[in-house]
């Protein structure tokens, strides 16, 4: 038990002390690459799983398969492919932005993508029957008809986009590999939790720990508020 | 006159459980598809509307069985697929209607005003074909006859199909009426002729026999209404503008036959006539009195022994007024 309350003693007091002056730029950076990469996969996920749910197509359940395979990628093997495209001589290799926070936005838009279109799918064909059909009898173009379904399931869509951002925030093997944890230009708070870890610095790496789970903490209570503030409409 | 709508159907493709050869819809025809639940009523709807089975069907306003209200307000529910025009056609027909508190939420309607708000939102809509299922099932008994009045004068030109399992609603709403059993029209005609002759103790059991009688209304005598259809005065509860048209609808078990002579002391409706036919409708026997508009009877075979049935016979047919219903409209 001492050995605990020392760990937490120093997160508090690392914590207190503003992580040595590394804590800004690692927050700075986690929010607005997750916030990116959550906001790209859900322009490009709530759109795409709310035709799948919609359309009814020969293949539409391997297609099912294939993204619910997806929302499980394993984020090493996602960071790694990753890796090989952006690598200099690499398909992708001129872009030059290896080791960036661009390619971290990336790793993570690839992991969270599957999720969006995953959950987005599934809640707009849990639509009843009954709004399906009124909504085919609207007439609607195919853009006005997505919209009206996902405001129907708003609550669900809102979970969503609740577990792509927490996908985001949470994951480091992607950035890890993609984004090389360099310090001051792509540390992030997982990465950075991993790195204190490694040179058993406890504190240190439990004082990011409570930031990251503050983080998603305060993301997911205005989430949850949209919903609940909504689902009486 | 071209039909708006002619073609095959058979759905689902391998296991037909509605087949109908060569259904047509004439321009601004109404026809009420009739029938008892599962006889593919509204399976034939959904083909027409598209909405199943890849048909070539013409662009048509669809209202479903059970409309459903999606998030936001009644307004906003109203406002569904319409254009500009039609969203403005929508409210005056919402307040035709009695839907006036537009921005209640939609969800919080009872089943009879969001059945209101989509019966506005889809005769708002421009297409001139109109299919309807069961548009009044959610509305209250004492609101039907003003509804469907409203439908029938909205669908006004143009093409319409109407499914409903109810008698009154067929009456007001259809000009022409098919009989579905069994995923099959058994019998398309006039309403008027479907439900006073229907082909076989089949149908006549599905939609039972009734007579229809159209004329103009004459006379108001408190509830009362007459119609004068042809010389014959028929009074009945119900409202509808004198002068205009109006429909008479009684069925035929309502209607008694008495020996010629008979007094009939009360009943405002009764007419002499002649035995024209008899036939046999089950148990029941189905006997067409010419009073100078043929009326049909139901009546028992025990009834029919202590009069003389035979065809020229002179009798008596009285029918109670409160057993009447009048619509105004055409």
């Amino acid at each position: 038990m001492g050995f605990l309350l020392e760990v937490f003693r120093d997160a508090l007091s690392a914590l207190s002390g503003g992580l040595g002056g590394d804590l800004g730029s690692v927050v700075w950076l986690t929010s607005w690459i997750a916030f990116v990469a959550t906001g790209i996969s859900v322009l490009i996920g709530v759109p795409l799983g709310t035709t799948l749910g919609l359309s009814e197509f020969r293949g539409k359940r391997a297609t099912t398969v294939l993204v619910n395979t997806g929302m499980g990628l394993p984020p090493v093997l996602a960071g790694l492919v990753l890796l090989l495209l952006l690598w200099r001589g690499g398909p992708f290799g001129a872009w030059g932005i290896l080791f960036t926070p661009a390619a971290m936005v990336l790793a993570q838009a690839m992991l969270a993508i599957p999720i969006a279109v995953g959950l987005t799918a599934s809640a707009i064909s849990g639509l009843p029957l009954a709004a399906k059909e009124q909504l085919a009898a609207f007439q609607l173009s195919p853009w006005n008809r997505g919209a009206v379904a996902v405001r129907e399931v708003w609550p669900a869509v809102g979970g969503a986009v609740a577990a792509a951002f927490g996908r985001v925030i949470s994951e480091v093997g992607a950035v890890l590999i993609v984004g090389g944890n360099i310090r001051g230009e792509t540390r992030v708070l997982t990465t950075a939790i991993v790195q204190e870890t490694r040179q058993a610095q406890f504190g240190q790496a439990l004082a990011f720990g409570f930031v990251l789970l503050g983080m998603a903490l305060v993301v997911n209570a205005g989430i949850t508020w949209l919903q609940f503030k909504d689902a009486a409409r | 006159m071209n039909p708006v709508l002619e073609l095959d159907i058979r759905f689902p493709p391998s296991e037909p459980r509605v087949e109908v050869d060569g259904f047509r819809l004439a321009e601004a025809e109404k026809l009420v598809l009739f029938g008892p639940n599962g006889a593919g009523k509204s399976t034939l709807l959904r083909v027409l509307a598209g909405i199943i089975h890849e048909a070539e069907v013409p662009a048509a306003a669809y209202l479903p069985q059970a409309p459903w209200m999606f998030r936001g307000t009644a307004g906003q529910n109203l406002d569904f697929g319409l254009s500009a025009d039609g969203r403005v056609l929508a409210r005056a027909v919402a307040a035709d209607l009695g839907v006036n508190d537009l921005g209640l939420r939609a969800r919080q309607l009872s089943g009879g005003e969001a059945q209101r708000v989509a019966i506005a939102r889809v005769l708002a809509r421009g297409e001139e074909v109109v299919l309807l299922d069961e548009p009044l099932a959610a509305v209250d008994l004492r609101d039907r006859a003003e509804v469907a009045g409203i439908i029938r004068r909205r669908l006004d030109g143009r093409a319409a199909v109407i499914v409903t399992h109810d008698r009154d609603d067929a009456a007001i709403l259809g000009d022409a009426m098919a009989v579905m059993l069994d995923g099959r029209i058994v019998q398309r005609g006039p309403v008027a002729d479907v439900f006073a002759q229907p082909v076989d103790e089949a149908v006549a059991d599905v939609v039972g026999v009734a007579n229809v009688l159209v004329g103009d209304a004459a006379e108001v005598d408190g509830s009362l209404v007459s119609v004068d259809a042809g010389d014959l005065r028929v009074w009945g509860l119900g409202d509808a503008p004198t002068g205009g048209s109006a429909r008479a609808m009684f069925g035929g078990e309502t209607v008694t036959i008495l020996p010629a002579g008979s007094a009939v002391g009360s009943a405002r409706n009764s007419w002499t006539g002649r035995i024209r036919d008899v036939r046999r409708l089950g148990r029941l026997l189905e006997v067409v009195i010419d009073v100078g508009h043929p009326i049909v009877a139901i009546v028992t075979p025990g009834a029919a022994d202590a009069l003389d049935m035979s065809p020229g016979a002179e009798v008596v047919v009285s029918v109670k007024a409160t057993a009447v219903r009048v619509v105004g409209g055409d």
